[in-house]
């Protein structure tokens, strides 16, 4: 049974519509990102769900026949930006929402450690800067140790090595069976975290479903599923050769050399000997299963107005 | 209910702005209460004069008893503005933060939030009453010749109640509707200062009793100025009309805030 099910949700802000009939489910135990552009209405659809915006129409259902508040403290959600008391400490505000979850009151000083803020928690919250308040947003949605965990843009403002701590913490929490809801405009970031994938873009529903179905169901017009970076001395010559070779979907230079899409039947191999044949002695050939990006620039468009 | 109280309190415990406005009144109030009883008790006491004496009896001195109860909810009234505002901010604070978003989150109902500032609001409205009790009964054990019927005028104490309630709700009806600190502070002002009077005003110039009946002149004419003459007195609506006009106000408050607040979407 899906952990999350939403139905034909629409949300209108006067003439906008920020959500247009979008509906998926969001099986256990998985990493469900929702990715798009910023505006797409990443963070309408997860406000509907904690209760803060109402729908226009449609409807949701979390797991579970509770009713919907108590549901809420089972679950840590950090939304859009770490929302808290700025004149009181993070440890103060913590036992806030411990105090209002009705459980992990106990928790607090070990969740304060896993975010690296145990030391400052006696600091008010307006001292933190932006990654130890987005830290601290973290630390709260981990009292009371939640199956549920829904993550707005968890690495806002965050310095590499804490993007990388929250990402390890993220894919660890799943290990321990945990579904995680996660929205991000960041490609790489649902690469390498997610399982499950919904791209939404001005409030309509693209696709969904596991990454590696997203990556692998082609575009209407394209059956192309591999990106080959090459290079060679002569990058022009290259490209020239490349444009004789049959099966090729796209020749794009870039700063570094050529990029080429094409269908899983064509092997490096291949690509290799018809350079060579053709008095091309490649520099690097670098085969790259299409990422994410390229899905996601195909489904929405290249213009990020879009 | 009280869960919900000890949230809050634990929301504003070391918030410094909520123990300035909150002890201004716990301060000001008796300090300047018990000043004014003292210097016009003795101004009063002093004079030998036929005049002064012939006034004196027609004021009815408002700090003995029985009046001392009036004096102490009238005076106390004007120091309660602070507590308004106070109230007005610790709701407009939770926009401003977004932690009304979050406590909804962290999973409380609409209501829960309401019932919260609400718990807030019996609490403020309890304390400023005690203390409105304990100023009439010191003031008028202190200056009072005699204490024979010393709990005649007591019910202004719960008229002072009734008007703290109302104040309160009408502070919190604008938080909630208005959001925006300043102006929410504004408004509440330009109501309780301005509008309502003028109100009263263009209905009580016609002769007719209306005027009495507005949202907060309703209870301001409960607890009148004990400073004031009687025969300057032309209310003729009973206390009891006054009461139930109140009770009717702060019940349609409430109805539109849940109403407003159960349906809105929660933004800054």
């Amino acid at each position: 049974m899906a952990v999350l099910s939403i139905e034909n949700l629409t949300k209108n802000y006067g003439p906008v519509k920020a959500l247009n009939n979008v509906s998926f489910a969001v099986p256990p135990k998985t990493v469900f990102g929702i990715l798009g552009p910023n505006g797409s209405g990443k963070t309408t659809l997860l406000g509907i769900v904690m209760d803060i915006l109402k729908v226009s129409s449609g409807s949701y259902k979390w797991a579970g026949d509770d009713i919907p508040n108590e549901l809420r403290r089972k679950i840590g959600t950090l939304l859009e930006t770490p929302n808290f008391y700025h004149y009181l400490s993070g440890e103060t505000n913590l036992r806030i929402a411990a105090k209002i979850k009705g459980r992990g009151e106990q928790d607090i000083p070990k969740v304060l450690q896993m975010v690296n803020l145990y030391e400052r928690r006696r600091s008010k919250f307006n001292t933190y800067s932006l990654g130890m308040k987005q830290r601290l947003a973290i630390a709260s949605t981990l009292l009371g140790n939640p199956d549920i965990l829904v993550f707005d843009e968890p690495t806002n403002g965050l310095d590499p090595a804490g993007i990388a701590e929250i990402r390890e913490l993220i894919k660890e929490l799943n290990r321990q069976g945990k579904t995680i809801i996660m929205a991000s405009h960041i490609l790489d970031e649902v690469e390498k975290v997610c399982t499950h994938v919904a791209i939404i873009q001005k409030g309509v529903l693209k696709t969904v479903g596991s990454v590696s179905e997203v990556l692998n169901t082609s575009g209407a017009n394209s059956s192309a599923a591999i990106l080959i970076e090459l290079s060679a001395a002569n990058n022009d010559q290259l490209k020239n050769v490349l444009q004789q070779m049959p099966g090729l979907e796209s020749i794009t230079g870039t700063e570094n050399g050529i990029e080429v899409v094409c269908p899983e039947s064509i092997t490096a191999e291949q690509v290799n000997k018809f350079c060579f044949d053709n008095g091309v002695v490649l520099g690097k050939l670098n085969v790259k299963r299409k990422s994410l990006e390229t899905r996601f620039l195909e489904i929405t468009g290249k213009q990020s107005d879009r | 209910m009280l869960q919900l109280f000890k949230i809050e309190w634990l929301k504003i415990r070391s918030y410094r702005t909520f123990w300035i406005l909150f002890a201004g009144f716990l301060v000001f109030f008796p300090v300047a209460f018990y000043l004014s009883a003292y210097k016009y008790m003795e101004r009063v006491t002093d004079t030998k004069s036929m005049e002064e004496n012939l006034l004196k009896m027609l004021l009815d001195s408002p700090f003995v008893f029985p009046k001392a109860w009036l004096a102490s909810a009238w005076m106390g009234g004007l120091f309660f503005v602070l507590i308004g505002m106070l109230f007005i901010l610790l709701i407009t604070n939770e926009v401003q933060y977004r932690t009304h978003r979050q406590n909804i989150i962290d999973g409380w109902s609409r209501l829960d939030f309401l019932k919260a500032k609400f718990s807030l609001l019996i609490f403020f409205v309890a304390v400023s009453t005690l203390l409105i009790f304990i100023m009439g009964l010191v003031v008028g054990v202190v200056f009072s010749p005699s204490t024979a019927k010393m709990f005649d005028g007591v019910k202004y104490v719960g008229y002072f109640a009734l008007m703290a309630t109302l104040y309160l709700m009408l502070a919190f009806l604008i938080a909630i509707l208005i959001k925006r600190t300043g102006l929410s502070i504004i408004i509440y002002f330009a109501i309780v200062c301005i509008v309502d009077n003028v109100l009263w005003l263009v209905f009580t110039l016609k002769e007719s009793q209306v005027g009495y009946y507005m949202p907060l002149e309703a209870v301001d004419s409960l607890v009148p100025n004990p400073f004031k003459p009687k025969m300057l007195e032309r209310r003729t609506v009973a206390d009891y009309t006054l009461v139930i006009a109140a009770a009717a106000y702060i019940v349609a408050y409430a109805y539109i805030i849940v109403q407003y607040f159960r349906k809105t979407d929660l933004k800054t």
